[in-house]
């Protein structure tokens, strides 16, 4: 062990390895990785018939339908109008655009309960947007996926406009010179190129909305079966202090985050290789 | 300062970068560390610094082990590859850093750092430039700023990492010879780094050249660029020509064409002579049978020397040949010509105990 | 030096990205106007109404409620209390994210990947659960509860669960950040740093410091919105206690579910109005940034 070390200092004259790297460690290992250990400690203690009833018990089954559902909706809906968003605020110039390129963080910025309050408020049956529909969109999982979509709207524009941004105009150029029309060298050229970027930015907005609590419990309504999330599933249980129920639901939700994270980096892993054969 | 390098080796993880070197270096030189990329001379020139440490053997720095001496402490000024200026400061306060940095001990005064920041900007020819930053600069610029932020620390030894790789041609030139001229004006022990033969011919007063992670040779420009000691050495300074052929009794034959070489009197089947272009003898008749026939390719006339392509006859192989414009004048040669070359001086190296 | 140098021969040229388009690259202005409405309509709905309706659903009943809303005892608490947790989280995640930067981008090592990832784990971990895991620690029933009662230590439902719940949700916010900026910056600065003499510390605080500024700049302000705002964590660790445990979106929650809708969106527009100064802040270090 003393050796390895001796041999790492050598490698480099900056100071401080030991010591930051140690920090780190502590650091992640207490305020992360233990805490969160303890869900799947929990969950070892109970019996698997036991943990079955609990995740598979109807209510659980139709929030996990009900979440995954509403995040895959304001997902799609995210992809298709961030990806105008992005396209609209690097490429054209119109008055306010620096305010509305700035409002396009709003989401990241305002706390998820203030949100929560003013989509329910506005999307109510008499709110200033709820009075001219015929149908309710508040309370309903309509109102879950306007929330979802306010949430997740940032993670594909900001991920998207860059790359845009660095997409250099000779490929452009080039389709058009070979004689495609705008729409073609859209869909052939520029929408390509676009894609890991969309995935990424609709995989973030997913994973976060899979776990949201804060602006959906307030438009939600909150039904059993109907209006339900799978995180206010945990919560009720929380409440109702069966810790036993809530840390099996959560460790449903951490297995499938996890997935997700999985395939992310997978995503991103695989665009760096191809774009570094280049 | 004189710097004594003993048995140094260096590997990162399992590439060997350095494979037991010695050098000894005198007080006052200013050494290149010449060879291609992979070679080791970066990884020698950081370890010189301390930027690096070594898996086994020495270095001394006036007969001292510094081996184990931080970089701080050695007294050793390095100018990186790509300068490493702080882009967040001034050229000034860039100059000034080392000094600044200094315990309040050894820190000189105020008035003391101004006056040797302005000395030394005055000194790189950019007194106008104190208030700029990096991104302000143009390369040379910048490359002087690092250089000067190095002498700030009154340096015993001065390390350069390919100080004129970044630039373009005409400055690089203009810089060499600034660096050779400050170099006999502070008598500093300096090494630089560089893969461009011609640098190193024209700056150092002593050339090493480097391969593999070893020492190919130690030496003057004109004793590396002369007496080359081994093919790696010729192939890398400067243009060549291969005649490929066996060895017998001092002659080495290939084709037709039969070369005495009175100094190699062992036999070997398969052997490698070099011969510089501007060692090969260009007549427009045959003098014997140690030239041989061969046509002119090409020629390239711009300056005062003329390099003359031709294919030889006899076998398929191409040569390249250098002759000064007022003989290439008198011989009144033309493409297509076919000529009779010989090589007027030629080194033999047995491939068995170089690989190429 | 014989001749004087070129002062621009290589000096970085930034060529301004849609400043110069060419023909092959415009659309007609139909599209081009119709997809400008297209977003602007989608941003009116989702993000510029709801702002709006906060404002003027908090002044619905005059300037007296509104002023009466956020200097009630129990607003001013849940403000205090909010204070007191951004002044605890947001130094330590930014002290963590130095430090875990430095030792990421500074050295080599194994598993440096993993290490990245693990550090990113809190952002795919619903709210909910960053509570969850520290009832499950230190609540009643926890793996620690039984000797923090005997020794008559609080976490959950007070300060120090509200604390670390919210650390737990804005671990990553500096640090990610720090890492591409530092990876992008490399070593050889610090190196010439250390070869000139200066100390580590004298080189982190006069070299890497002022390199990293804005970076840092931009982490500790998104790691500050979303410590103020947090709301699934701390709902679960916090127990609700009015006027103790109550953070500020906590507060809204109540008095929203209470129907008081004038005092819940009075308060609401005071974070409303903190999460405008930290988009123009935000908006400020990007051109700033970009600038240099």
């Amino acid at each position: 062990m003393e050796l390895t070390l001796k041999k790492r200092k050598k490698n480099t004259i900056i100071p401080g390895f030991t010591m930051t790297l140690g920090y780190t460690m502590l650091y992640l290992s207490i305020i992360v990785l233990l805490p969160l250990s303890m869900v799947f400690f929990n969950t070892f203690s109970m019996s698997w018939s036991e943990f079955w009833q609990t995740i598979a018990h109807p209510r659980a089954v139709a929030s996990y339908k009900l979440s995954f559902g509403t995040a895959l909706a304001a997902g799609v809906i995210n992809v298709i109008f961030g990806t105008i968003i992005a396209w609209v605020l690097v490429r054209y110039q119109f008055p306010g655009k620096r305010i509305v390129d700035g409002l396009v963080d709003l989401p990241f910025a305002l706390p998820t309960a203030v949100a929560g309050i003013a989509l329910a408020t506005l999307y109510s049956p008499n709110g200033w947007v709820g009075q001219f529909f015929d149908f309710k969109i508040a309370f309903t999982p309509l109102g879950i996926i306007i929330a979802l979509t306010f949430i997740g709207l940032p993670f594909v524009v900001r991920t998207v406009q860059p790359v845009l941004q660095n997409l250099g105009s000779e490929i452009e150029e080039a389709s058009a010179s070979l004689g495609a029309t705008r729409l073609q060298t859209f869909a052939k050229v520029i929408i390509p190129e676009l894609l890991p970027a969309i995935i990424t930015g609709f995989s973030l907005a997913f994973a976060r909305s899979l776990g949201e609590y804060g602006s959906v419990v307030f438009i939600a309504g909150n039904m059993p079966m109907k209006t339900e999330i799978t995180p206010l599933i945990i919560m009720t249980k929380l409440e109702q202090y069966d810790y036993v129920g809530a840390t099996a639901i959560a460790t449903v939700m951490l297995v499938a985050s996890f997935i997700l994270l999985l395939l992310i980096n997978i995503i991103q892993w695989y665009t760096n290789r191809k774009f570094s054969l280049q | 300062m004189s710097i004594q390098i003993q048995n140094v080796s260096r590997a990162f993880g399992t590439f060997q970068a350095l494979k037991d070197i010695s050098i000894d270096i005198e007080s006052g030189e200013l050494i290149a560390l010449l060879g291609p990329s992979g070679s080791g001379k970066t990884t020698l020139l950081r370890i010189l610094a301390g930027l690096e440490g070594l898996d086994e053997g020495a270095i001394l720095f006036d007969g001292q082990n510094i081996t184990n001496v931080s970089p701080k402490e050695r007294g050793v000024g390095f100018v990186f590859q790509h300068y490493a200026l702080f882009r967040h400061m001034t050229v000034f306060d860039n100059v000034a850093y080392g000094l600044k940095v200094r315990p309040r001990k050894t820190r000189p005064s105020k008035d003391e750092i101004n006056k040797k920041v302005r000395d030394l900007l005055a000194l790189v020819k950019l007194d106008n430039f104190a208030d700029r930053y990096p991104a302000q600069l143009s390369g040379g610029q910048r490359q002087r700023v690092a250089l000067a932020r190095a002498l700030a620390v009154e340096p015993k030894v001065l390390l350069l990492d390919e100080p004129f790789g970044a630039l373009d041609a005409k400055v690089r030139k203009e810089l060499r010879r600034w660096l050779r001229k400050l170099h006999n004006e502070f008598h500093v022990t300096s090494i630089f780094v560089t893969h461009d033969q011609e640098e190193a011919l024209d700056v150092a007063n002593r050339i090493i050249v480097m391969n593999n992670g070893k020492i190919e040779q130690v030496g003057t420009p004109e004793e590396v660029y002369e007496h080359p000691n081994s093919p790696f050495v010729y192939d890398f300074l400067g243009n060549v020509n291969l005649f490929r052929g066996r060895l017998h009794k001092g002659k080495l034959t290939q084709g037709q064409f039969e070369i005495d070489v009175p100094t190699y009197l062992d036999s070997h089947y398969e052997v490698v002579g070099y011969v510089r272009p501007h060692d090969i003898q260009i007549e427009k008749n045959q003098l014997n049978n140690e030239s041989v026939a061969a046509k002119i390719v090409h020629i390239h006339m711009v300056g005062p020397v003329v390099q003359i392509e031709l294919k030889r006859e006899d076998v398929d192989e191409y040569l390249e040949a250098e002759i000064p414009k007022e003989h290439y004048k008198k011989l009144g040669i033309k493409n297509g010509d076919t000529v009779f070359i010989k090589p007027k001086q030629l080194k033999v190296f047995v491939p068995e105990d170089f690989s190429i | 030096m014989t001749k004087p140098l070129n002062v621009e021969h290589d000096s970085p040229s930034i060529a301004g990205h849609g400043a110069t388009k060419s023909y092959a690259m415009q659309e007609s202005m139909i599209v081009k106007w119709s997809l400008i409405a297209i977003s602007l309509v989608f941003l009116a709905l989702f993000l510029i109404l709801p702002l709006v309706s906060i404002f003027v659903t908090a002044l619905e009943k005059g300037w007296a409620t509104y002023v009466a809303s956020i200097t009630d005892p129990d607003a001013l608490a849940a403000i205090k209390l909010t204070l007191t947790v951004v002044l605890i989280v947001v130094p330590l995640n930014a002290i963590f994210g130095i430090v875990a930067a430095w030792a990421i981008t500074k050295f080599s090592f194994k598993g440096k990947n993993v290490l990245i990832t693990l550090i990113d784990l809190p952002f795919a971990v619903s709210p909910v659960i960053a509570g969850l895991v520290f009832i499950l620690l230190f609540g009643a029933q926890g793996l620690f509860g039984e000797w923090l009662f005997q020794n008559d230590i609080k976490i959950v439902f007070a300060l120090p669960g509200i604390v670390i719940a919210t650390m737990f949700v804005t671990f990553p916010f500096v640090a990610r950040e720090l890492i591409p900026l530092m990876q992008m910056q490399g070593i050889t600065e610090e190196e010439a740093s250390i070869s000139l003499g200066a100390s580590g510390w004298k080189t982190f605080f006069l070299v890497t410091l002022p390199n990293i500024k804005w970076g840092l700049l931009y982490g500790l302000i998104l790691c500050n919105a979303r410590t103020i705002g947090e709301f699934g964590a701390v709902s679960v660790v916090s127990g609700h206690i009015r006027g103790m445990t109550n953070t500020m979106p906590l507060h809204i929650e109540i008095l929203y579910n209470e129907y008081q809708f004038t005092a819940a969106f009075a308060v609401a527009s005071l974070m409303s109005i903190l999460a405008i100064i930290t988009i123009i802040i935000k908006n400020f270090i990007e051109w700033k940034a970009k600038d240099e």
